[in-house]
């Protein structure tokens, strides 16, 4: 690593502006990144953090404005381009090939590989490189073994070992528990005190920004809205800028009646993953009327496919479903004797048909039944129409065309379409929920929680699986913890630590 | 989608496959416009060359259904040969067996096992498919084979009429348990079949609760298993349904047009079927259309060869050079700036990312 | 294959079928790692048994013409790039899945092959030279079963080739990022189009010269239905040999087998159900099929982008 006596560069980009389409991406946003400094890049999702870092890195080019790195105005054309110059970039996702062995996934990112490998030389090289690296991973394990913090640190081992000098990192701890998190915040942190990196963090969470960034820019709606030091700055403050205006809650929604007798239970069930293991290791759990019962947890320890097996969408190895201590199986006449609902994440593709209309996608639960199927076979689309209209009223789902395919709403609005389908078909007793605002909008986020809280209050028995922990302890009633196939903890709200939740979800049961 | 983009799409790309197989046809040196005269006139351009057209249409009208109702439920079925054979062969092997019922009972009974055999036929790689993850594309191709390996072996076998030389052939229907003519024409009755399966096929995709349940199993398996749908049950039933069209079309060939089961059966009117369920965009109504088109340019073999000296292969290049070409007009789909729908688009998935 | 004297022993028989599988094997191994390089990348290459049609009427063609059946495999291989090429091309685009396209290709290039097959009546083109195996022994059975084409043996240096290719060079480890994590591949700056487009056109190109292979052997004459599903069976073998070019190797020795099975029963006297002997093959494939399939997890060995657009 002789290429770190080179210090990093100074970066600017100076009134960016970009535009897809008839949607204004970015206007006129300013950044600044000096040597040696970790800067935080803070917005909502939309706000056009990603844009402005994929202009950066040379993926889009900025309608108009200016990119300086050490004051010299640099048109940056490509991501190749952009690494020649010391820029490299952490994402979301991670880019790792999953076959392929952590060495040939170094390997395969260097630039300039000849065409015939000299396997020999590279593991020498390989081996020196990570004697001295911060983190010890064994080069010949297949990337897809590892587990979601190893793989972000072998992405950030990547970027080192091709000599990033400015690390941008696109919220690179959403798939990583709390303690994953720091620890690779935490060594990203040291090197740019030590003047061998800087750092450019795309979050939305404020307890990174103020722990380990010394400069913000926060943007809205891609628009510059605010920074500074982080130093100056409060939590409070950031929100505020970041959000626009004070969310207020509907409090009336917030009463409700104890909760009741169990009414949704899930006793030792199994299943498998794609891969064909084992996944669900005996999950245990019950779900009283009137209450929201929360299962947290770091994606990718056991969930989706929970839900999936609920949802009838993965078999069981093991372990019933039971509904008011009848057992439950996804057939339709079960789903409508127990009034048992899903909302699945990602409805779009989960739930809903993309080509169809809204109207015949709300119709999914009750089409077979009267007053749309006639003479026990005749399918009767006026009154499916009629239905779409009444359920994009009553959810205001937009725009409000019941014969537009369901595919071309936005998210949110698909999710709102979707639940109106669930909540709508009849009585509900049972609703299971995952990620259900994951990707939305603060309108429709608060419009879909309030319709959770409202249903709970009417005495449904509610599951929440969400990602985001303080989502849960905001709605649940109980929070159960989820990890590596299990439900390892529970804990209520007012009882709930954070830090030891935390933990939890690692995996570090004590 | 528009209805407009619905017809202008695919009939583009029917205007520029003939195009390009006016170019081929130029490059071996031919006049295009004069290779053209002569399909439109094999095809549509006289009664005689109608009633030929319409012969061809029947199998067509049926083998279009066997891929089209499968694929509203998300299946994409390309076994139609196989499934024309077997039902041929249920068909010839039953009638065979009933000379001695009344003709009308003894080919009610014939369509009847021909319909099983070809549902079964196609049913089977569906079931494969949804139940063992096998790709119903490659094990329909692959039944196929064995369809024509068992046909060969029945009809050089147990079936085999001594009288049949030089290509092996069953013993022949008697002339009343044939299926009938209009009169005066020589177009077979099969042609009210495959007419009226295809409005059944409609009213069955559009209009009833069953129908329905297909599109949602068709359209997201996932969407579909969360609404509690019996999954691989739908699709094997669609196969099934698909799959006794073809064996029905089985079923005509060899009670109308060649009164016994020998290697016509295997002449290609499966593959053709594809290609009018692709035109057809998977719509039974439409394929009425797309199968008189394709009827006709199958009549004109004949006589590309007589008057041209082209092989007969050559209505097989250009039905390869429309197939390209529909495909790739499935591309242009919402991409035509006068269909541009009014609703706001959907935001580009990279501002969100 | 030949009409075997009397005097054939059972060990005859056994020589008979090992020589029918190296033959029966070439054309399986040059289209399944063809394939096995196509869906390495993340596509499917369905209309390999008309890249096989294309390259056995183009190699016929040629021999036949020039008098040098060398000239007709090159030839061969050429046609198969410019059907993978189209292939790749097709797919490539938005909203045509690699299913449909195979589909269209199938019908596609079997009415090209047929019309050009229509053309070449020669009863035979000039064949490839043959390598003598069976030297060693008197009997003229034997020698005459084990006279290989030299193709087998280039099959066999391909599969190792292949396999060196995708762990060795910078191209191998790009094609298998592209067919694993196209959006992964594409982050690190692989650009995946054009991998995708020149393994595609690769995997025709080799799949086509198996097709030469049916035409440039004994009895070496061009009939339409002369590749016999054995492209198709190919894309299936691939499934079973888990992506791994040496495993193509030896499930196309096993196919080959397969279909020596039947000429050799009847060799046995066996006539009675020679249609059904004959479609062994596929019975086996789908056998094979139904054996390593599951719709609940992803197969062992396949690469991640596989059907999927």
């Amino acid at each position: 690593m002789n290429a770190l006596k080179t210090p990093p560069p100074h970066l600017e980009a100076c009134g960016i502006s970009k535009r897809f389409g008839s949607v204004q991406a970015l206007e006129d946003v300013s950044i600044n990144v000096q040597p040696g400094s970790f800067q935080a890049l803070l917005g909502e999702n939309g706000a056009g953090k990603s844009t402005i870092v994929k202009c950066l890195m040379g993926f889009y080019h900025a309608d108009s404005g200016e990119i300086r790195i050490n004051g010299t105005p640099t048109r940056i054309a490509s991501p190749q381009a952009a690494r020649r110059l010391g820029l490299g970039m952490v994402f979301q996702h991670f880019t790792l090939i999953p076959s392929m062995t952590v060495a040939e996934n170094l390997i395969l990112a260097r630039p300039n590989l000849p065409f015939v490998i000299d396997w020999k030389s590279e593991t020498r090289q390989l081996a020196d490189f990570l004697k001295q690296a911060p983190f010890q991973v064994d080069p010949h394990s297949r990337v897809s073994t590892l587990s979601a913090g190893q793989k972000q640190k072998v992405e950030i081992l990547k970027e080192l070992y091709l000599e990033t000098r400015l690390l941008i990192l696109d919220e690179p701890t959403s798939v990583l528990t709390r303690d994953e998190a720091d620890e690779v915040l935490g060594f990203i942190h040291r090197l740019v005190k030590k003047g061998e990196l800087s750092a450019l963090l795309i979050t939305h969470k404020f307890r990174e920004v103020m722990a380990y960034c010394d400069e913000v820019t926060v943007l809205r709606r891609g628009r510059f809205v605010g920074g500074g030091k982080t130093a100056s700055l409060d939590v409070s403050g950031m929100a505020e800028m970041m959000m626009g205006e004070a969310r207020v809650r509907n409090e009336a929604v917030g009463t409700r009646s104890p909760a009741g007798r169990s009414v949704l239970r899930i006793e030792g069930l199994r299943a498998r993953g794609d891969n064909g293991l084992e996944v669900l290791h005996g999950i245990d759990l019950t779900v009283r009327a009137g209450e929201i019962v929360g299962i947290a947890g770091v994606s990718g320890n056991g969930q989706r496919e929970l839900v999936e097996v609920i949802a009838g969408q993965r078999g069981a190895t093991g372990g019933r479903i039971s509904v008011n201590d009848e057992d439950h199986r996804p057939t339709r006449a079960m789903l409508r004797n127990h009034k048992f609902c899903t909302l699945p994440e990602e409805p779009l593709k989960n739930a809903a048909v993309a080509r169809m209309t809204v109207a015949e996608n709300m119709a999914f639960g009750v089409f077979d039944q009267p007053p749309f199927q006639r003479a026990g076979f005749l399918l009767d689309r006026k009154a499916i129409a009629r239905l779409g209209r009444d359920l994009i009223a009553k959810f205001s789902v937009h725009p409000p065309s019941p014969d537009a395919p369901i595919g071309e709403l936005s998210g949110g609005n698909v999710q709102r379409a979707i639940l109106a389908r669930e909540l709508s078909s009849g009585q509900v007793s049972v609703l299971v929920a995952a990620n259900p605002v994951f990707g939305l909008d603060f309108k429709a986020v608060d419009f879909i929680h309030e319709r959770l809280l409202q249903t709970r209050n009417q005495g449904v028995a509610v599951l929440l699986l969400s990602e985001d922990l303080d989502e849960l302890l905001e709605l649940a009633d109980r929070v159960l913890v989820m990890s590596g196939g299990m439900i390892v903890h529970e804990t209520t709200p007012e009882k709930a630590d954070p830090a030891a939740i935390g933990r939890q979800m690692a995996g570090h049961h004590s | 989608m528009k209805r407009g983009e619905a017809i202008l799409v695919p009939l583009g790309a029917m205007i520029a496959g003939l195009l390009v197989f006016g170019l081929f046809c130029a490059a071996l040196g031919l006049n295009p416009l004069a290779v053209y005269a002569s399909i439109y006139k094999a095809g549509f351009g006289s009664w005689y060359s109608w009633q030929n057209t319409l012969v061809r249409a029947s199998p067509l009208l049926l083998c279009g259904l066997c891929t089209a109702i499968p694929a509203r439920a998300g299946m994409i079925v390309i076994g139609n040969e196989g499934a024309v054979v077997a039902g041929g062969l249920g068909a010839a092997t039953v009638g065979l067996a009933t000379l001695s019922l009344p003709p009308v009972l003894s080919l009610t009974i014939m369509a009847l096992s021909a319909m099983v055999c070809g549902g079964i036929w196609i049913a089977f790689g569906a079931a494969l498919q949804h139940y063992r993850g096998v790709s119903a594309v490659i094990s329909g191709l692959l039944l196929n084979y064995l369809a024509v390996a068992l046909m060969n072996q029945l009809i050089e076998g147990p079936l085999r009429d001594p009288s049949s030389f030089n290509s092996p052939a069953s013993y022949p229907l008697t002339p009343d348990h044939r299926l009938a003519y209009f009169a005066g024409t020589h177009i077979h009755h099969g042609l009210i079949f495959g007419a009226v399966a295809c409005v059944l096929a409609w009213f069955l995709i559009d209009r009833t609760t069953f129908g329905f349940a297909m599109k949602i199993a068709g359209g997201n398996v996932r969407a579909a298993r969360l609404a509690g749908l019996p999954v691989g049950r739908l699709v094997v039933i669609a196969g099934f349904l698909g799959g006794a069209c073809a064996g029905l079309a089985g079923m005509i060939e060899v009670a109308a047009v060649h009164g016994r089961a020998n290697e016509s059966l295997n002449a290609g009117y499966g593959y053709s079927g594809i290609l009018v369920a692709f035109l057809a965009r998977q719509n039974p109504l439409v394929i009425v259309l797309v199968s008189l088109l394709t009827g006709g340019l199958l009549a004109s073999g004949g006589v590309l060869q007589r008057e041209h000296d082209l092989p007969d292969a050559t209505i097989a290049v250009l039905q390869g050079i429309l197939f390209l070409f529909i495909l790739l007009s499935d591309t242009l789909y919402g991409r035509l700036p006068f269909f541009r729908s009014r609703t706001p688009e959907p935001k580009p998935h990279a501002i969100a990312a | 294959m030949q009409s075997q004297p009397e005097t054939l022993g059972l060990w005859g028989i056994a020589v008979a079928l090992a020589g029918g599988a190296m033959r029966g094997s070439i054309p399986y191994m040059f289209v399944s790692l063809g394939e096995c390089l196509t869906e390495k990348s993340g596509k499917i290459n369905l209309g390999m048994e008309v890249i096989l049609l294309m390259g056995a009427v183009t190699a016929f063609g040629v021999s036949d013409v020039t008098g040098s059946p060398w000239l007709g495999v090159l030839a061969a291989a050429l046609v198969g790039m410019t059907l993978g090429a189209l292939h790749a091309w097709l797919t490539q685009q938005p909203s045509v899945n690699d299913v449909a396209a195979g589909i269209a290709m199938i019908i596609f290039g079997s009415g090209l092959a047929f019309f050009f097959g229509k053309r070449f009546v020669a009863p035979m083109a000039p064949q490839l030279p043959l390598i003598d195996l069976g030297s060693w022994s008197s009997a003229g059975a034997i020698r005459s079963a084990l006279r290989i084409s030299p193709l087998f043996f280039i099959g066999i240096a391909l599969a190792f080739a292949l396999h060196w290719i995708f762990t060795r060079t910078s191209w191998g480890l790009k094609v298998r990022a592209a067919g694993d994590d196209p959006q992964a591949a594409r982050a690190l700056g692989i650009n995946v189009n054009r991998v995708r487009f020149i393994a595609i056109t690769i995997g025709g190109a080799l799949a086509a010269i198996g097709g030469a292979h049916l035409t440039l052997y004994f009895p070496g004459i061009w009939s339409e239905g002369i590749s016999g599903g054995q492209g198709l069976m190919a894309v299936a073998l691939v499934i079973f040999a888990q992506w791994s070019p040496r495993r193509c190797l030896a499930a196309a020795l096993l196919f080959g087998g397969a279909q020596a099975l039947g000429p050799s029963l009847q060799s046995l006297g066996v006539n009675g159900y020679y249609h059904l002997f004959n479609a062994s093959p596929y019975l086996l494939t789908l056998g094979v099929m139904i054996a390593t399939c599951t719709p609940h997890r992803r197969l062992a060995g396949m690469p991640g982008a596989l059907g999927r657009k």
